[in-house]
């Protein structure tokens, strides 16, 4: 017979340790994507004497801006907790629509590039109004897109470039400010003015709070549907920069601009610790990972290995990523 | 003198979800500085009816109406504008923002160009520290407790400077000092003139706080009585319908059974600590405990459903630290999951099958599976767990929750199962139902043999069917009570001693 048994009392739980620099670094979800890129970078320095020579930086700058602007759409649309694979046959079709513009409609070439960024716009809001709008799947949404916008491109074009583009144009694909060039500049200006949207106005901090908790931010007052609505506009936009100002470089409105930009813009994101299921993620971390891509790429180039490898190397690098992350996230 | 008139008021508000008659012609008003609690056991539509007053929900039928005209509210948003917010009774917050973020969401201070977040903070910072004073507005919201994110949520209806806030359970998991705090900023918040709907299960709180108390039962409004009319006998009673229940079973001498399961300084980071008990042959084992007492995370890792820290699980003298829930189901322990919905059924499939899923390899034949067999076998244990239903092969989803839930057990009384971990069993089931299912658990530990860990919010049902009682908080193991010194009150003291 028992009688009340009151078994042992527990110490109280210990206090959340105080976080240290290092560890503060660690919390950091791009953390790892900048050490891997700082170890890739000192070895591939060493391994090959003309990876760091001032030629050679430029050719990964240029490298990471296009794919890198896309991946700076896709991040935003991630963040919301949403995913678009029609960003690359975005722009693609950006590209050409622009190139049309400005042999065919006579629009002056320094107003092509805002004429563009508003076509892309427009194709990111059709995504939009499906998925914010009438709360269909990204997924598949994005998926019928793709196809229409790359089905689009190959109807307008027969598949033959658009060309020549004229030299007044071409000076934003191929010019250069200081050394940088153009395309670069382009890059992480929109980089910075995300950064800043991201953490110093409204609209940004609902991005977060959508992805993270939809129900919470609806609740909140936060009007979900615009905010996501908004994410798709700028992924197309981003990614119609990123057509045209390839347009600009190649000095011709090619149909298969944008072919491949999608993987790379996911891979750059996810590298860069966005996460998938959205509200966490960073604007830098995607710049790192479009940055580790392009390296990626270059070294494999400069260290003769065959271009056949390069998409090994990727994927192993993300799973790699991957299982740093499971881990930082264990500590 | 006039009447003033209401704040708020839901006039003949019925609501149905399909077949299911969730409110039937209930209305309640609201007056300025007034606190109005609405009381009912789970089910009983309190939820339903605040969802309706805060635009998450329509009402099928009925009118509400916000100083005196007549509004519609399509969402939540709108509801806001007429000055109606909720804390509801679920967490729900962004978990990679601030605290301060959170408290002030969607209207951070600043301009539209850049947000001022010295000013957010402080502003934050105000809101809290009505509630609470100890939670830092810069903390992550994903590395506070349970406990904190619900003071947070309130902070943040708070912040909505609402004229009318509804309180949803607010201190269900909630200290005496926290609570205390809470009342006090409810009271100084009806002196200033708005006014709170407040549900909680806590009868004396809704006494000391209330100025009028109205009780649902099955959807339907009972009465509504002031707090001094409110003795806690009248307001069990109007919840019931019945004087006190008299569900209790009798109690047992179980102590010379032997122990099937023994479990010895259980631990896992941040969710419990040094948890150790006995679970005898035939007997059941209530836990009590609020949500976030770590009572679930206890049973998921004893199912070896996640790894613990340390400690060791004995299941029949044999070591029984499973690392995978398939380990723990071949050793004949079992684990049903609170959410019935998301976790313990497949809603695609039959009666049947939902059934004799685990157990399928019984039925295998050459080819196909003998379903002969198998019908025949959940049926003789539908028949012995009294369950309804038209055919085995209907979906699953045809059935009744209480029915669904009778069927899950079955599942397992297939496979011989030797001890069953129930987390909220009748969790949203009708009170029948809930009788029946108590009865059935009783049945199987004396005829079965069965061993069962019962854990449960609702204490009732722990003094009814339980053999003893554990009793957790906040991931503390506080101590196990034999049923027949337990008390209500006893339960909870130990609970925040």
């Amino acid at each position: 017979m028992q009688d009340v048994n009151m078994e042992m009392m527990v110490p109280d739980r210990q206090k959340r340790k105080e976080r240290s620099l290092i560890s503060r670094f660690w919390q950091w979800e791009a953390s790892g994507i900048l050490v891997a890129l700082i170890v890739l970078t000192v070895s591939l320095s060493f391994a090959a004497d003309n990876f760091l020579s001032s030629y050679n930086m430029t050719v990964v700058a240029r490298q990471a801006a296009f794919v890198g602007l896309v991946a700076l759409g896709q991040t935003l649309v991630l963040l919301v907790g949403g995913i678009d694979l029609s960003v690359g046959a975005a722009a693609g079709l950006s590209a050409i629509v622009g190139s049309i513009a400005l042999t065919q409609w006579g629009i002056h070439p320094y107003m092509i590039i805002p004429f563009t960024m508003g076509f892309g716009f427009l194709l990111g809001s059709l995504n939009g109004v499906f998925i914010a709008g009438l709360r269909l799947n990204p997924f598949i949404v994005t998926l019928a897109t793709w196809e229409i916008f790359a089905g689009m491109t190959l109807v307008i074009t027969k598949g033959y470039p658009i060309r020549p583009l004229g030299e007044k144009f071409t000076v934003f694909g191929q010019g250069e400010l200081f050394g940088v060039p153009l395309p670069v500049i382009f890059f992480i200006t929109s980089a910075a003015l995300l950064v800043w949207m991201l953490r110093q106005t409204r609209f940004g901090r609902n991005i977060f709070a959508v992805g993270g908790n939809r129900d919470a931010a609806l609740l909140a007052g936060i009007r979900v549907g615009r905010v996501e609505f908004l994410a798709y506009g700028m992924a197309g936009m981003l990614a119609a920069t990123a057509g045209i100002l390839f347009a600009s470089r190649m000095d011709a409105g090619q149909p298969s601009v944008g072919e491949g930009w999608l993987m790379g813009a996911i891979t750059a994101a996810i590298l860069g610790g966005t996460s998938l299921r959205g509200g966490q993620g960073s604007i830098v971390g995607t710049v790192l990972g479009a940055l580790l891509l392009a390296v990626l790429a270059n070294g494999t180039v400069l260290m003769n290995v065959s271009g056949f490898w390069q998409r090994v190397i990727v994927g192993c690098v993300v799973l790699v990523a991957v299982l740093v992350d499971l881990l930082r996230r264990k500590d | 003198m006039t009447e003033p008139t209401p704040v708020f008021e839901a006039r003949h508000i019925s609501k149905s979800f399909g077949p299911v008659q969730a409110l039937s012609d209930v209305s309640v008003t609201l007056m300025p500085g007034e606190v109005h609690s609405i009381i009912g056991e789970n089910g009983a539509g309190k939820s339903t009816l605040m969802n309706i007053v805060c635009g998450r929900l329509r009402p099928t039928e009925g009118a509400l109406f916000a100083g005196g005209e007549e509004v519609v509210f399509h969402s939540p948003l709108e509801a806001q504008a007429k000055g109606i917010a909720i804390t509801p009774q679920e967490i729900n917050l962004v978990p990679n923002l601030s605290v301060a973020e959170n408290i002030l969401l969607g209207s951070q201070c600043g301009h539209a160009a850049a947000i001022n977040w010295r000013e957010t903070v402080e502003q934050a910072a105000h809101y809290l520290h009505e509630v609470d004073n100890t939670i830092d507005p810069r903390a992550k919201v994903s590395h506070l407790s349970k406990a904190q994110q619900q003071l947070v949520q309130i902070a943040r209806s708070a912040a909505t400077q609402a004229k009318i806030i509804i309180f949803d359970e607010p201190t269900a998991m909630l200290t005496y000092r926290e609570t205390e705090m809470l009342m006090q900023y409810i009271r100084h918040m009806t002196n200033e003139g708005r006014s709170a709907f407040y549900i909680s299960h806590r009868l004396d709180e809704v006494r000391d706080l209330s100025h009028r108390i109205t009780a649902l039962r099955d959807g339907i409004h009972v009465g509504c009585i002031s707090p001094e009319e409110a003795s806690r006998e009248r307001m069990v009673t109007m919840m019931a319908g019945r004087p006190t229940k008299t569900g209790s079973h009798a109690l047992r001498d179980l102590t010379d059974r032997k122990v099937v399961l023994d479990v010895q300084g259980l631990s896992r980071d941040h969710e419990f600590e040094d948890v150790s008990f006995q679970l005898r042959e035939g007997e059941i084992l209530g836990v009590s405990g609020l949500i976030g007492s770590g009572r679930t995370e206890m049973a998921k890792c004893i199912f070896g459903a996640s790894r613990a820290r340390e400690g060791t699980v004995t299941l029949d003298g044999k070591s029984a630290n499973f690392r995978t829930p398939l380990e723990a189901i071949q050793a004949g322990l079992i684990y049903l999951p609170e959410e019935r919905k998301q976790d313990g059924i497949f809603p695609l499939l039959s009666i049947a099958e939902n059934t004799a899923l685990p157990t399928l390899d019984r039925f295998g034949g050459w080819l196909t599976i003998r379903n002969r067999e198998m019908l025949d076998e959940v049926a003789n244990l539908a028949e012995q767990l009294k369950a309804k239903f038209n055919s085995l092969r209907d979906p699953i989803t045809s059935l009744s929750g209480g029915n669904q839930q009778k069927f899950i057990i079955a599942r397992w009384l297939m496979r011989d199962a030797r001890v069953l971990i129930m987390d909220e069993p009748t969790r949203g089931i009708d009170v029948n139902a809930k009788l029946e299912i108590q009865t059935v658990l009783k049945r199987l530990t004396e005829e079965h043999g069965l061993s069962v860990i019962l854990i449960s919010s609702e204490m009732e049902e722990l003094l009814d069917v339980a053999d003893r009682i554990l009793v957790m908080h906040e991931g503390d193991l506080k101590g196990v009570v034999d049923r027949r010194d337990a008390t209500q009150e006893g339960l909870l003291q130990l609970a925040m001693s």
